[in-house]
Order: C-alpha cells, then sequence, then structure tokens
C-alpha cells in the first residue's frame, strides 16, 4: 500500500527531494572563486556554480521523466495504494504522460540555463532551485483533482516563475517580473472567486463532487445555475491568463522578452503544459455536465472564440516583431490557440484529449529546442536578438544554424517533424467532432505562421549582415549542446516514429464519467 | 431569521462587492503598491465568500480551511510580490505601472 504511493508519486517526490538538496547545496556548497559576480554585489555561495547545480538539476528532472516512464509502465490503476492520494490527487495515466512531459520541458531548461546564467554571468544558481520547486507545483497541477489542491498547487508553480522571470537585474527582466506578477496574481484571483462560487453552489471541493452536483442543478433554471455560470466564467478565465490565450495575452510577449531565455522557455513549456491538463481536467470533469458541454449553453463557443482569437491575432502579430524572442513569444501565443481547438474537440471526439497531450509534448520538444538554439547562436554582449542579428549566421556556424532550422521547422509543422504529427493529430480530432470551421481556421494559420518560421531561416541562410553591424557569436557550451541533442533527436524520433508515443497519448484519458 | 441572525446572501452581496472594489483598483491605480493591495482585497473577498458559505453548508469545515491556505498562500504571493517591486523600484526609482514600458514591440 505504501510502496504503492511511494512508487507512484515517484517523479514528484523526487523532484522534491532534489530541489531540497540543491537548495542546500546552493547554500552550503564552496563558491567558485573565479564566478564571483564582477561586480561584488552577489557572493553567495552558488555564484560561479550554475554550470554543475545545473547539470545536478537536470540530472533530478530527467530521473523524474524517467521514473514517469516507470509509473506508466507499470500502470498507475495497478497501484491500488494510489486510491489515498484521491480526490486530492488524481494520480492516472493523464497525469503520468503530463509528468513526463513536465519533467523533460523543465531538464532542458535546466541544462540551457547551465550553459546561459555561466555565459551572460548572471550565475544565480537559486535558479535551479526554484525551477524545481515550480516543476513539483505542475505536476501537482496536473494531478489535481479537488479545488484547494488546485489552487496550491498552482502558486507553487507561478510563485518560483515570477522569481525567475526577475534573476536578472536589469530594468527589463525586473519590468517583465512585475507585469506577469501583477496579471498573474490577479488572474489566480479571479479563478479562485470562481472556485469559491462553486464551493458555496454545490457544497462540494472535489471536482467529481461539483460535476455530480452540477449535473443535478443543471435541469432548473434558479440561481444554483446562475452562479455556476458565473463562476465557470471566472475559472475560463483565469485558465486563459495561464495558457495564455488572447486576449488575456497581454502580458506573455513582454514577460517572455524580459525574462532571461531559459526561464521563457521553462514558461512557455512547463507553464502552459501544466495548464492545459488542469484546463481539460477541470472542463471535463467539474464542467462536463450535458447541458455544459453542448454547443448552446456552455463552454465550447467561448473556448472556440479563444481558438480562434489566439491562433489568429499571435499568428498575425508574430510576423511583425524585428525581436526573434518575442516572435517566439507570440508563436507559442498561436500554438495555445492549436491546443485550444483540441480542448473545443474533447466535447465529441474521445480522442481528442489523447492529441492534447501528444500535442503538448511536441510543442515542448520543438519550443525548448527553438529557446535553445536562440541562446546557443548569441554569447555575452553579443546575444543573437533580432532577425538581423542571425543573418548569414548559417555560413559562420552551420551547425547552430542547421539546429534552429530543425526546431523552427517543428513549430511550423513540416513533416516529417514532431510538429507535423503534434498538428495533425489535433486537427484529426477536430475533425472526428465535426469541427470544420475550426479546423480550417487553424489550418489558414499554420500557413500564415509557416511565413515567420521561415523567415528566421530565410536571414539565417540567405541574408548576408550588413557592413558594421554587430555580429552574433555562438557561445560554446556542453550544457547548451546537449540540450540541443536531445530535443533534435526527440524532435526527429516522435516525426518518424510517432505511434507508439501516440497509443500511449490515446489511452491517457481524464476519465470523464 | 431576525435582523441581526445570520443571512448567508448579506455576505455573498459583501462579498462581491469587496471583490469588485479590489478589481476595480487593480485596474484603475497606476502604482503598483496599491494595485498588490487590490489583489489582497480580492483575496480576502474570497475568504469571507469562502466562510460564509461553509456555515451554510456545514460538514467537515471545507471553507474554513481553504480560507485558511488562502491566507498563508497569500502571504507568500505578497513576499514574492514585494521582493520584484523592490528589485524594479531601485532600478527604475519609480513604482508606477505607467512607466513600465521598456518592453514594447
Amino acid at each position: 500500500m505504501t510502496f504503492d504511493v511511494v512508487y507512484g508519486l515517484s517523479p514528484l517526490l523526487v523532484v522534491a527531494l532534489g530541489a531540497l538538496l540543491l537548495m542546500l547545496a546552493e547554500a552550503f556548497g564552496k563558491p567558485n572563486p573565479q564566478g564571483l559576480a564582477p561586480t561584488g554585489e552577489v557572493s553567495d555561495a552558488g555564484a560561479g556554480r550554475a554550470g554543475e547545480l545545473g547539470m545536478g538539476a537536470a540530472v533530478v528532472l530527467f530521473v523524474g521523466a524517467a521514473l514517469s516512464l516507470g509509473v506508466w509502465l507499470a500502470g498507475p490503476d495497478n497501484l491500488v495504494g494510489l486510491e489515498l492520494t484521491r480526490p486530492y490527487l488524481i494520480w492516472d495515466r493523464f497525469t503520468v504522460f503530463v509528468c513526463f512531459t513536465l519533467c523533460l520541458g523543465g531538464g532542458l531548461s535546466c541544462l540551457l540555463a547551465g550553459g546561459y546564467l555561466t555565459e551572460h554571468e548572471i550565475d544565480r544558481a537559486e535558479f535551479f532551485p526554484l525551477v524545481l520547486f515550480s516543476t513539483v507545483g505542475a505536476m501537482a497541477l496536473a494531478a489535481a483533482g479537488e479545488l484547494l489542491t488546485l489552487f496550491v498547487a498552482l502558486e507553487t508553480m507561478s510563485l518560483g516563475v515570477y522569481a525567475l522571470v526577475g534573476l536578472r537585474r536589469t530594468p527589463r527582466s525586473s519590468e517583465a517580473a512585475l507585469k506577469y506578477f501583477l496579471l498573474g496574481s490577479f488572474a489566480a484571483a479571479l479563478m479562485l472567486f470562481g472556485a469559491a462560487l462553486l464551493y458555496g453552489a454545490t457544497g462540494r471541493t472535489d471536482l467529481a463532487g461539483i460535476g455530480q452536483a452540477i449535473a443535478a442543478i443543471g435541469q432548473g433554471e434558479g440561481p444554483g445555475a446562475a452562479q455556476v455560470l458565473i463562476a465557470l466564467v471566472l475559472v475560463v478565465v483565469g485558465l486563459a491568463f495561464k495558457v495564455s490565450a488572447v486576449p488575456f495575452h497581454m502580458w506573455t510577449p513582454d514577460a517572455y522578452e524580459g525574462a532571461p531565455t531559459p526561464a521563457t522557455s521553462y514558461m512557455a513549456v512547463a507553464v502552459k503544459t501544466a495548464a492545459f491538463a488542469v484546463m481539460v481536467r477541470v472542463l471535463l470533469i467539474a464542467f462536463g455536465d450535458e447541458r455544459l458541454t453542448s454547443w448552446a449553453s456552455g463552454w465550447p463557443p467561448v473556448l472556440a472564440t479563444l481558438a480562434v482569437a489566439s491562433m489568429t491575432v499571435a499568428n498575425l502579430v508574430a510576423g511583425r516583431q524585428s525581436s526573434v524572442k518575442r516572435m517566439l513569444a507570440y508563436s507559442s501565443i498561436a500554438h495555445a490557440g492549436y491546443a485550444l481547438v483540441a480542448v473545443v474537440a474533447t466535447i465529441r471526439s474521445p480522442a481528442a484529449e489523447g492529441s492534447i497531450l501528444f500535442y503538448l509534448l511536441t510543442y515542448t520538444v520543438s519550443t525548448a529546442g527553438a529557446f535553445g538554439a536562440l541562446i546557443l547562436c548569441g554569447s555575452r554582449g553579443k546575444e543573437a536578438v533580432s532577425y538581423e542579428d542571425l543573418a548569414g549566421i548559417a555560413k559562420r556556424h552551420p551547425a547552430a544554424a542547421m539546429a534552429f532550422s530543425l526546431f523552427l521547422l517543428s513549430l511550423a509543422g513540416v513533416p516529417p517533424t514532431a510538429g507535423f504529427f503534434g498538428k495533425l493529430y489535433v486537427f484529426q480530432a477536430a475533425i472526428d467532432a465535426e469541427l470544420y470551421v475550426l479546423t480550417v481556421v487553424g489550418l489558414l494559420n499554420s500557413l500564415v505562421g509557416a511565413y515567420y518560421y521561415l523567415r528566421v531561416i530565410v536571414f539565417m541562410y540567405m541574408r548576408e549582415p550588413a557592413p558594421g553591424a554587430t555580429l552574433a557569436v555562438p557561445m560554446r557550451s556542453g550544457y547548451v549542446a546537449s540540450a540541443l541533442v536531445i530535443a533534435a533527436v526527440l524532435v526527429i524520433a516522435l516525426g518518424v516514429l510517432p505511434n507508439v508515443t501516440l497509443e500511449w497519448a490515446a489511452i491517457a484519458t481524464v476519465g470523464r464519467s | 431569521m431576525s435582523a441581526l441572525g445570520y443571512v448567508l446572501e448579506h455576505y455573498v452581496v459583501l462579498s462581491a462587492l469587496l471583490f469588485t472594489i479590489g478589481a476595480i483598483g487593480f485596474l484603475v491605480r497606476r502604482n503598483v503598491l496599491i494595485q498588490l493591495m487590490s489583489i489582497e482585497l480580492m483575496l480576502n473577498a474570497i475568504n469571507l465568500l469562502l466562510v460564509a458559505y461553509n456555515r451554510q453548508h456545514g460538514g467537515p469545515m471545507t471553507g474554513q480551511l481553504f480560507a485558511f491556505f488562502i491566507i498563508a498562500v497569500a502571504a507568500a504571493e505578497a513576499a514574492v510580490g514585494l521582493a520584484i517591486i523592490l528589485s524594479y523600484y531601485r532600478l527604475k526609482a519609480s513604482v508606477h505601472s505607467d512607466e513600465a514600458d521598456a518592453l514594447k514591440h
């Protein structure tokens, strides 16, 4: 019994334990005299050791991913003891799949940070415990089957990320953290008010219980039903903030651009993945009642509108950006739109939940890789920011350009990369659910999106840098290179052999009644 | 119930009012400290709502427990928020969100 719980929750426990150990290592370890901040401002023991601590954090997260795989193979349903954690944590195949994705995305971000923080002399090693604690929150959020757990997990994840964004002591980084913090807390408060109204209307805080109570209220038109609707709106708005869907995306470009790039990568992959997981669970379990999932009187039209707005607005604005990092931020908003199409499709297609999970996995490896390639293309004082910085980089540094191109093609959805199959299964699920308009809008948007991804490739391969311009010089870092190799192998593997992963994703459902 | 007795609706209306004041404060004020205070007001409105509903539903005190968790998490949130505001103030010598305009396309 106890073994079942410990083994089942081992991804979560290992990452939490790793975070505590890294905190100790950071506080009591021997400082590296060469790595002390040149300003002399900071002299904590972690300074100068971002590389090794990053390696430690990445190892912990990859172990977490491996344990998720182990739990998957053992089958969470066979671990009878896991019933103990219900309804607070629902540790089913859906959760375990998301945990794997989260650990992978977090691990890649830590490897990137190991190289990036050292290169840019930010060297604040508290980055890594923060990432690990946030990942613990993200995993608990994906598993949350109860409102209180959901709230605590959401805040555990978010508080760590707010600090990550503001890690760099520059006006831009602080400003990004400020904006993200204010809007993130506001969104959390809105969602929490919705949760309190749900508790009031149903007397329950577990999602399954809320779902049953809503089904019982649903028939009448009394104040109870109205209260549920207000709660639904508030919860959807809160979740839309977290997945950065238009029109709740205002903070995203600023926060993504101002944050240190590894933190941006972490936000783009882990926070978004966890938010989508909890969105699917809340909508299907708590608001899974027939009336609320119908096109006439429920959440599907609202989410469909968000999906169309996210894809269209983000793709149109992304094409006009001059900063590649900001373009990738808008691209992540567009990708939230595609995933929202799949969320809408869950109402009629049983395969849609699997397509979301598979999409999030492909999105995680492509996005982490793209930000990693952007990190690799710059070095201290010569960061690659704009398209012009990347001009002609293919001639000077063919490997960096090739890696970047691979991830951009995957984000654009070109076969045979992971991104292609991710999009394919999302649109397939949408067609199954007879959402033809959404599918067409999504496909058109993929074409628009290809424009700005290809533009980067054109700049890298076909443009010459303007005479006298400061050239971006790629950095040398084993950490960044290894992260890129892992991401590239996964992008190609998922693109060439998607079947096994897809079959796995297909059986990972939230088990709606 | 008597005029001084417990009426759920009063608490719900009061909570909704406080929450709205907080939300409007957050949206219209431009001093980030006041925006942070507005968020705290919103969270406290939620606490009031939870405790009032808990009285109605009785049972295992879930609402009260929820309120305690919110108080604790709000304290953590305020700590992180004030740290971010402080680091921003050190760099820009301002706490006005209108002046946070370094990041634009």
